[in-house]
């Protein structure tokens, strides 16, 4: 009886508690203006206190270490208008927590968007403002961000999005010191060199290291050789909505994709490479003691191995880049990946800071922190920490030709295995039915 | 209707005192239930009417839509079911034998999953019985259960590492294999290896429930059978199994539900990879759902997956019928 | 025979060499039992070992090298500890789980007790109705609650997810409290009827004492599986001040590296509440977790 008595009180004390220490001092502001198709029951936020006046709040996914270099710039910003800024992230959960939170009402005022598919899924759902209305001069953009960027960035011919951070994805890491001792005298500049250096370097320690856990991965392979083997104009066509997979050039990267990626190169072996995720790549090759002596991603590599893989590693010694070797193409190409900002709502707070990320002052900020490359063309490349990312920066011009990311081109609900799924599928022997792809592809462009 | 009489408290004292209740009491049993019993099942109700049905009626409405942002937009019929059951080889693929999917792989874990489930805690039940130490045992065992998924994910991602020199597995097994096995990574693999993994974690589930029904079992019905002169083996599978069928089928009940409902182990290990070689079927309708946006395409992966559990209803029925209380 | 024999063995096994006989009788058991100890200790004690670890250790060796190397460090913990928020996170979690166990607890409780003592029209029906939601998965029920819950504040506080933890919480537990709850002496109940008892004082006096058991098994584990939930709390709490330590967590990570270091220790920490609550209320739970399946 006492026992059931109490449980009974502690669970009305614990209510109460509860309700009274609630969180504290919520500054959710009002979901000001929805989107105007969402259903009738409003988005305004019913017994929601407005927040103190000016305030927006952040969504994005960054935390840890980028989570503080954008620290940097909201700071900036808070500074120049006065509007403070609530950031969360979201790492792993990025889709859940920004669909649940648009029909929950309550959507950030900024998004940072890490998928043009989702960008896409957002704009047609009505969800994201579009930038012409929030007080930015879209047409005056086109002097300040490559015309690629802001492609990725438009939907159905209006702009939904501006580039917050470029990711040349062309980047070839390696130890310079492996190289040396193997006898690799010039960095590998078309495919046949790199072939070559490949087998210079493999066994002493390894040729190469794979991460294909990740299958992100595998995909950024079969774009990088795809844009510079089949083309600049091939590949548009290949990653939007007249693709066909079932063209020979498809089957064709493949294969170039398996000279490489094989037992023979593969430190480990295909088998352990498919288990092993990317930053594990990484680190077999840039620990103390390298187990190979090549790894391909993008730029973000640096960022990873310097900061959190070996900070002992010296630029131009044990660690550097060269652009991906050279297939059919005669000048600099490169695929590129990037965050995009949109807004979900047009509070002017919202405005604001897109008004404000636009500027050069913002993007020089956020460069100076080492953290990103920008995209925006006012950036001078002095503004970069060392050289590996000064290089990378100077890619964004000195490039003939960059294009987004194609597999985060593609929609985001392609059903049962996607192209990251089938490369694995391919590096370990299987054949590749581009039939069935290029089907559900097609089907899941026409469901946007 | 006879209004309630004032609080039961005061109606103990009272009638502690000995005076004594006239005999129309069975009655007002039969009549009171208007009130008392609103009360009860009152609050519960309504939020099971709210937050379970409510949503599952929407979710098979929406089942036949288009369901862009999981509103009702365009109505598809039951495309998405004939999609999913024949156009979808990573839900449903009969075309190869064994059959592959999302539903093989629910029926694999099924089968397997909740065999050796039972089979593990029963057989630590059982040793755990003849030693001093057996409560240390069963918390040992049972430990998993206080993980949180998300932490699960990390330890079994240093036991399946590929590298022996990161994964537990393979630095055990590296004097007999010269490479490490990709345990998540190989296709052939991988439902093992997380059919493994979620087995360690609920055995200590079954050994708690298991280990408390063989105690409950009279000692004098062994000793018997033992002075008759019952083997060993014959009292384990005269006596204990049928004293313990009950239990086992309760628990029996509880994994399979949760093998159809499966969906954070699998989220966080290997996210349906390689490929889509491990995702069972609740992973499918999230995935669509959510980060996919099809909605409509993940409310009919929820029917389907709502359909597969009436066996499992059935069986309950049989069972809580023939346990009625009159 | 072997019954009669048996107390006084029991009696003469107090010498040594008796015990140690025994003991070693044992030995095959022993074996058994300490390989499935070591199996079911082993991936939790590497992530207890990893999380103590410096981070550049972690990538490039097993923990069990580690104690060869022995190069142990506090950090992680000092880092995941002192992440932003993280102490708000650690009483939000609290302020989820608590009343998201003890609201079902009540409810359930007070269910099963009508589909047990009560009478009332399609009372077995509506049972099996009950058992039945037991099937629902939570990510059905995401997209029409949250338009269900938009016009209101529920999402801002905890409103929102203590209603849908409970609402998920009461199939299963008025399912265990009903099995329960018809096992009680049905005499004992009778009786207080007859001296005039409403029903309210016969759940108070007669019924919830005596399954104290149950109850506590349920709340156990109702409160492990909210404390540990990720999912639930990034749908339904959607304010960034009020997430729990889950979330937390998740946060301290950067976009592309897996800080497993951080994760360890996180874990651990995450840990530190289930194990204590588990631990102390142990003996409830074997008993409740047996009630209504047995008999």
């Amino acid at each position: 009886m006492s026992r059931s008595l109490r449980l009974s009180a502690f669970a009305l004390a614990a209510a109460l508690v509860a309700t009274a220490c609630g969180p504290a001092g919520t500054t959710v502001p009002p979901a000001s203006g929805g989107p105007a198709a969402s259903a009738p029951e409003g988005s305004s936020g019913g017994s929601v206190a407005p927040g103190p006046a000016g305030s927006i709040n952040v969504l994005s996914l960054w935390g840890g270490s980028e989570e503080k270099a954008f620290q940097a710039v909201l700071a900036d910003f808070t500074a120049k208008t006065g509007v403070t800024v609530n950031y969360e992230a979201d790492r792993q959960t990025y889709s859940t927590t920004l669909q649940s939170r648009i029909t929950g009402g309550n959507p950030p005022d900024i998004a940072i968007i890490p998928g043009i598919g989702f960008l896409r899924r957002f704009a047609k759902d009505g969800s994201l403002m579009k930038i012409a209305d929030l007080g930015v001069d879209t047409a005056g953009l086109t002097s300040s961000y490559p015309e690629g960027f802001l492609a990725a960035g438009t939907v159905d011919g209006q702009l939904y999005a501006i580039p917050a951070k470029y990711n040349n994805k062309g980047t070839m890491w390696f130890r310079p010191d492996v190289y040396k001792d193997d006898g690799v005298t010039a960095n590998p500049a078309t495919w046949a060199d790199y072939k070559a250096a490949l087998d210079s370097t493999k066994d002493k320690p390894g040729a190469m290291a794979l991460g294909a856990k990740d299958d992100w991965n595998l995909t950024d392979w079969f774009e990088s050789i795809y844009i510079r083997q089949a083309g600049v104009d091939a590949y548009d066509k290949l990653f939007g909505a007249e693709g066909d997979w079932t063209d020979a050039t498809v089957q064709k990267d493949v294969d170039t994709m398996l000279e490489v990626i094989n037992d023979k190169y593969v430190v480990g072996g295909i088998d352990a490479a498919v288990g092993r995720a990317w930053t594990d790549a990484i680190a077999q090759v840039f620990k103390p003691t390298p187990e190979a002596g090549t790894f391909y991603e993008g730029g973000f590599v640096g960022g990873i191995a310097l900061g959190q893989t070996n900070t002992d590693l010296k630029i131009g010694e044990t660690i550097d880049w060269y652009p991906f070797p050279k297939i059919n193409n005669t000048d600099e190409v490169t695929t590129f990946g990037g965050d995009v900002v949109g807004a979900l709502t047009d509070s002017d707070g919202a405005k604001a800071f897109l008004q404000y990320l636009v500027t050069p002052e913002a993007n020089k900020v956020w460069a100076s922190t080492g953290a990103i490359v920008s995209p925006h063309k006012g950036v001078d490349t002095s503004a970069y920490p060392n050289d590996l990312v000064k290089r990378e920066a100077e890619s964004l011009t000195s490039a003939s030709a960059i294009r987004y990311d194609g597999s985060d081109l593609l929609p985001a609900g392609i059903a049962g295995e996607g192209l990251g799924a089938l490369l694995q599928r391919a590096i370990r022997g299987d054949k590749i039915d581009w039939a069935d792809f290029q089907t559900r592809v097609k089907a899941a462009w026409d469901a946007e | 209707m006879q209004a309630d009489p004032p609080g039961g408290m005061e109606r103990v004292a009272v009638s502690s005192i000995g005076v004594a209740k006239p005999p129309e009491a069975p009655k007002q049993i039969g009549r009171r239930y208007d009130r008392t019993t609103l009360l009860f099942l009152g609050p519960p109700a309504i939020l099971m009417a709210i937050f379970l049905v409510y949503p599952t009626i929407y979710t098979i409405a929406l089942s036949f839509n288009r369901g862009r942002r999981g509103e009702f937009t365009e109505w598809v019929g039951f495309d998405h079911y004939i999609n999913l059951l024949t156009g979808d080889k990573s839900f449903l693929d009969l075309g190869s034998f064994p059959p592959e999917g999302a539903i093989w792989n629910n029926v694999l874990w099924a089968v397997f999953y909740t065999s050796l489930v039972i089979f593990l805690g029963l057989v630590v039940a059982v040793l755990a019985s003849r030693v001093r130490y057996e409560s240390i045992i069963k918390a040992v065992v049972f430990l998993p259960m206080a993980i949180a998924a998300t932490a699960l994910a990390i330890i079994w991602n240093f036991v399946y590492a590929p590298d022996s020199n990161i994964g537990l597995l393979n630095a055990i097994l590296s004097p007999v294999t010269d490479r490490g096995i990709s345990w998540l990574g190989n296709p052939s693999l991988v439902n093992a290896a997380l059919i493994a993994a979620g087995v360690w974690g609920s055995v200590g589930f079954a050994t708690v429930i298991l280990s408390a029904a063989l105690k409950s079992i009279p000692s004098e019905i062994l000793e018997a059978a033992r002075v008759d002169g019952a083997t060993e083996r014959q009292v384990f599978f005269g006596i204990i199994i049928p004293m313990v069928s009950l239990p086992i089928s309760v628990l029996a009940v509880t994994l399979l539900v949760n093998v159809v409902k499966l969906f954070d182990l699998i989220y966080v290990l290997t996210n349906g990879g390689p490929g889509t070689k491990s995702r069972v079927i609740a992973f499918t309708m999230y995935n669509d759902s959510i980060p996919g946006g099809q909605f409509g395409r993940g409310a009919a992966v929820a029917v389907i997956m709502l359909v597969l559990l009436i066996p499992i209803m059935a069986y309950n029925i049989r069972r809580f019928r023939s346990s009625r209380v009159t | 025979m072997t019954a009669v024999a048996e107390p006084r063995a029991a009696a003469r096994e107090r010498t040594t060499t008796e015990r140690i006989v025994r003991f070693l009788n044992k030995t095959p058991i022993h074996i058994a039992l300490g390989i499935i100890a070591l199996i079911w200790l082993a991936p939790t004690v590497g992530l207890l070992v990893t999380s103590f670890r410096p981070r550049s250790d972690i990538q490039v060796t097993g923990w069990w090298e580690s104690f060869l190397q022995f190069r142990y460090t506090l950090a992680n913990y000092g880092e995941v500890l002192s992440g932003q928020g993280m102490l708000q996170a650690f009483i939000n979690t609290f302020l989820i789980a608590v009343p998201s166990t003890l609201i079902p607890l009540v409810l359930a409780s007070m269910a099963a007790y009508a589909f047990s003592w009560l009478h009332f029209p399609f009372r077995d029906g509506l049972f099996l109705l009950v058992v039945a939601l037991l099937m629902i998965p939570v990510q059905v029920a995401f997209i029409p609650l949250l338009k269900l819950f938009a016009p209101t504040g529920l999402l801002n506080s905890y409103g929102a997810i203590w209603l849908t933890h409970t609402a998920f919480a009461l199939p299963f537990g008025i399912f265990l409290l009903r099995n329960f709850f018809i096992t009680l002496p049905r005499d004992l109940i009778e009786a207080a009827r007859i001296d005039g008892s409403s029903t309210i004082g016969i759940f108070r006096t007669i019924v919830v004492p005596l399954s104290v058991p149950a109850i506590a098994a349920y709340g156990i584990f109702q409160f492990l599986w909210v404390w540990n939930d990720l999912l639930m709390a990034l749908v339904f709490v959607q304010n960034g001040k009020a997430w729990p330590m889950t979330k937390a967590i998740q946060n301290l990570l950067s976009q592309y590296g897996t800080e497993w270091h951080l994760l360890a220790a996180g874990a651990f920490i995450l840990m530190a509440v289930p194990l204590l609550v588990f631990f102390s209320l142990q003996r409830y739970f074997v008993q409740g977790l047996l009630a209504g399946s047995v008999k």
